[in-house]
């Protein structure tokens, strides 16, 4: 197992590289320039000219690259055009509203749908059956911003139980950081958990028509125990890939909640840095997801053999 | 339902959700030291000299200070500067600093500073320029004293220093004012009254200001960047908060205390709480521009530039953008900000009255227009851009124009209106963008009534009787000279097209009632401002 994990992580560098390749390329030839932007409106050519070799974005593309990668290799993401601090350290300012964003909408998540979706498939054909499954359907479909507003409204203007928005580090206390994440969270997670209750459904229903269902149930075993233990376990597998393909999800979601919610988030980090063609911190950033979804498909792959011990690498 | 509709369905429901508040939420609490503000963007960066945004500009005000400063009737006064002496053939200055001036980081301010200042300045900016190259030196005489020496006379030389366009003269310390003019500073001590709490800041999301205790308030009154800057509470956090809707309710919900710029679409309910009050923000406004490239056909013929300026409403235009508050609105037959004292309407009359769709296409016909595609840049994640692309797309194929819209975003815009290459080979024919009424308060900082030709701003008009004009207005003794000049350049700039101005705009702040203090003017003013709990 761990020479494959092993392996797994020095597969992972080829893969960046090509995403490296790939956003530095897209970039360079995506139009509009940083320069524009920083020098205003009322800057003459000369000015932007000027700005722009000191940033040395007129330098050629191999060189630009090259001088990029040798940096990465350096452990150094670069600096912000705009900002003038190191990419790394705005990464590390929004990495935990990010990740406790993340985090507390995946726990809600398995909180709520792996329940959700066992229910339905025990009660598969019934008035409850129906209603989760609707209300998977009205959670697929409603946009984020549209749930992050009504969830504002509700339970932040109306009844004054939360914050609009913000973000309080974990470090100011549990309460004052998962109060300003509920609202979020809810939000963000709506269309993750009417996936994941969708799945579990259809995974549950599968094993349920499994011989060693009937048996257990032959053998007097309670519902509960048929359900969680044996039923669920063997259905573990598509649920937990849908979970680890989910964060990509979340990574798009975030974006949209981080905005809503006035998160100081990543998210919010990639739409500043795009909207002002802030080279380096586009770059990071997506560096950054790249490995993220890379470490995260490992991870599943690595749950596994937890899950189902016939999976061996 | 579409995403306007919810925003107003939230703010209102929220409004009205608040109309009988009492309590304080369970978010509230932050004390009435702190005044929690909304700016009008993000605070990407801050070097006031390197990076010219206005929220630049607007945080560099509380953190350095400058030599004058303008009050409320656009008159440079003193500020840093205990007084001044011009020789009588007007090329010799000789300045001497207020005592007690200090920097944040405890240094006296000395005139070695103001001079590394004033030279970082004057690469970057227009009027700055303008006194380089008269300059002959620029010199330290003592710590509180220093000379500028010019070849000629430059009458505007308050106003330069005084002038609260980007970039404003902001005095730094020697050390930092040293940094290349194109390379951003990295220490943020001003001798402002406030400090910069660097440690605090995320851009995109928050920059903290503290009270700088050493700072003396000159005696006078406040009065925009003149006048006693008082500091009426300890700290000031500014929140970015990219959606309206959120800041709205923010508001409301008395998380923060002021709200630069709210959407005229959720001014209604605003309105409507009783906690808040809401007024315009900045009586100087802003000047919609529907900009054409003067290089390339059919834009190079000025019958084709006068024929749409023919046909042009500016009421579509103006409620395309503000909606139907005509509180927010007016007509503008010119260039230069209502209600100043160089306001024209000199040769307005083309933009006056009922328009003429037949006798533009006639025009427009006569030169020589024959169905080209017209690049049309339209940034749309800038509502007033968007909204003023909407409508000039709709008035171009009235006159029977063939539209090549480009719905972009503002960055492309930013680089591809650069290109001076013909619309088909990535150049363009027109886009849209709005000045700050500030900025067009007189011919110095506006830079999009100059018609230069190749030096001209984007769409490079060649206008030499507007430029005569603008020399005239630089050269003038008093204000009924200057008058007269700007009426002349007016009409020169209107006979011409420099561009085609789309109307007057205003927009309005919002704040929460126990904040008191807060003043009209073209950016927000800390200074006066207090908060009960």
């Amino acid at each position: 197992m761990l020479s494959y994990i092993l392996r797994r992580i020095v597969a992972t560098l080829p893969v960046m590289a090509i995403v490296a390749l790939f956003v530095f390329s897209l970039l360079y030839i995506a139009p509009g320039d940083p320069a524009v932007v920083i020098a205003g409106d009322q800057a003459s050519p000369e000015d932007v000219e000027r700005i722009r070799q000191s940033l040395g974005l007129n330098r050629p593309f191999l060189v630009q690259f090259g001088g990029w990668v040798w940096r990465i290799l350096h452990g150094d993401l670069g600096t912000s055009i705009f900002t003038n601090l190191p990419v790394s350290a705005m990464i590390g300012q929004r990495l935990g509203p990010t990740l406790s964003l993340m985090i507390v909408t995946l726990l809600l998540t398995i909180a709520v749908a792996v329940p959700l979706g066992v229910v339905a498939a025990w009660k598969a054909g019934s008035l409850i059956d129906r209603v989760i499954m609707g209300f998977a359907v009205f959670g697929f479909s409603l946009p984020v911003f549209v749930v992050g507003y009504m969830l504002a409204y509700i339970f932040a203007l109306e009844l004054e139980w939360l914050p609009v928005q913000g973000y309080t580090p974990l470090s100011s206390g549990f309460w004052p950081w998962l109060e300003n994440l509920i609202l979020p969270a809810i939000a963000l997670g709506c269309v993750y958990i009417a996936l994941v209750a969708r799945i579990t459904r259809a995974a549950m229903l599968e094993v349920l028509q499994q011989d060693y269902i009937r048996t257990a149930k032959a053998k007097g075993l309670g519902q509960g125990g048929i359900l969680f233990i044996h039923a669920l376990k063997n259905a573990a597998v598509p649920i937990v890939t849908v979970i680890g393909i989910g964060i990509a999800l979340l990574i798009g979601g975030a974006v949209v909640t981080e905005s809503v919610f006035a998160i100081p988030g990543l998210g919010r980090l990639t739409i500043d840095a795009i909207l002002r063609r802030d080279y380096p911190v586009i770059q990071g950033i997506v560096l950054l997801f790249s490995f993220v979804y890379v470490l995260v498909n490992l991870m599943i792959d690595v749950v596994y053999t937890l899950v189902d011990p016939r999976i061996r690498y | 339902m579409d995403r306007r509709t919810v925003l107003k369905g939230l703010a209102g429901a929220g409004g009205l959700a608040l109309t009988g508040l009492s309590a304080p939420a369970i978010a509230q609490g932050a004390s009435a030291r702190t005044l929690r503000f909304v700016p009008q963007a993000n605070l990407a960066n801050f070097d006031p000299i390197w990076g010219t945004q206005y929220v630049v500009r607007n945080a560099a005000t509380m953190v350095w200070d400058t030599l004058y400063g303008i009050d409320s009737s656009l008159q440079p006064q003193r500020q840093m500067v205990e007084s001044e002496e011009v020789t009588d053939d007007g090329t010799t200055w000789t300045f001497k600093l207020r005592p007690g001036l200090k920097f944040h980081d405890g240094e006296p301010v000395r005139s070695k500073d103001v001079v590394a200042s004033l030279t970082r300045w004057s690469a970057r900016d227009p009027m700055g320029l303008m006194i380089k190259a008269l300059q002959q030196e620029l010199t330290a005489v003592d710590d509180r004293t220093f000379k500028w020496v010019l070849k000629q006379p430059f009458p505007k030389m308050l106003y330069a220093l005084a002038k609260n366009n980007s970039p404003c003269g902001f005095i730094m310390p020697e050390r930092i004012a040293q940094t290349d003019p194109f390379k951003q500073i990295t220490e943020y001590v001003g001798s402002g009254p406030m400090k910069f709490a660097k440690g605090e800041w995320v851009p995109g999301a928050k920059a903290v200001f503290e009270k700088f205790t050493d700072y003396v308030p000159r005696q006078e009154k406040a009065s925009w960047l003149a006048g006693g800057k008082q500091i009426l509470v300890d700290r000031i956090e500014w929140i970015v908060m990219p959606d309206p809707a959120t800041a709205a309710a923010a508001l409301q919900n008395g998380e923060v205390d002021w709200w630069e710029n709210p959407i005229a679409d959720l001014v209604p309910v605003l309105k409507k709480n009783k906690n808040i009050s809401v007024d315009i923000g900045d009586p100087l406004g802003n000047i919609g521009s529907f900009r054409m490239n003067h290089l390339f056909a059919p834009f190079n013929d000025v019958r084709a530039r006068r024929a749409v300026l023919m046909a042009l409403s500016q009421e579509d235009y103006m409620r395309a953008i503000v909606g139907d508050d005509t509180a927010l609105w007016k007509p503008l037959p010119g260039f230069f900000t209502p209600d100043t004292p160089l306001y024209s309407e000199v040769g307005g009359e083309i933009l006056k009255g009922k328009r003429d769709l037949d006798a533009a296409k006639k025009l427009l016909a006569e030169s020589g227009y024959s169905g080209q595609p017209v690049t049309c840049l339209v940034a749309q994640d800038q509502p007033i851009t968007k909204a003023q692309g909407d409508v000039t797309a709709d008035l171009l194929k009235k006159l029977g124009m063939n539209v090549d819209f480009v719905a972009t975003d503002w960055g492309t815009v930013g680089s591809r209106r650069a290109q001076k290459t013909p619309p088909g080979q990535g150049g363009w024919n027109m886009f849209h963008t709005w000045h700050a009424g500030a900025d067009c308060i007189n011919p110095a900082p506006y830079t999009a009534v100059r018609a230069n030709g190749d030096k001209a701003w984007f769409g490079w008009p060649n206008s030499p009787g507007t430029e005569k004009e603008v020399a005239s207005w630089f050269e003038a003794k008093n204000l009924d000279e200057e008058k007269a000049a700007i009426g002349r350049l007016n009409k020169a700039a209107l006979d011409d097209v420099v561009y085609a101005p789309t109307g007057f705009f205003l927009s309005y702040t919002a704040w929460r009632k126990n904040v008191s203090g807060i003043t009209k003017g073209p950016l927000p003013f800390f200074w006066g401002v207090s908060k009960s709990a």
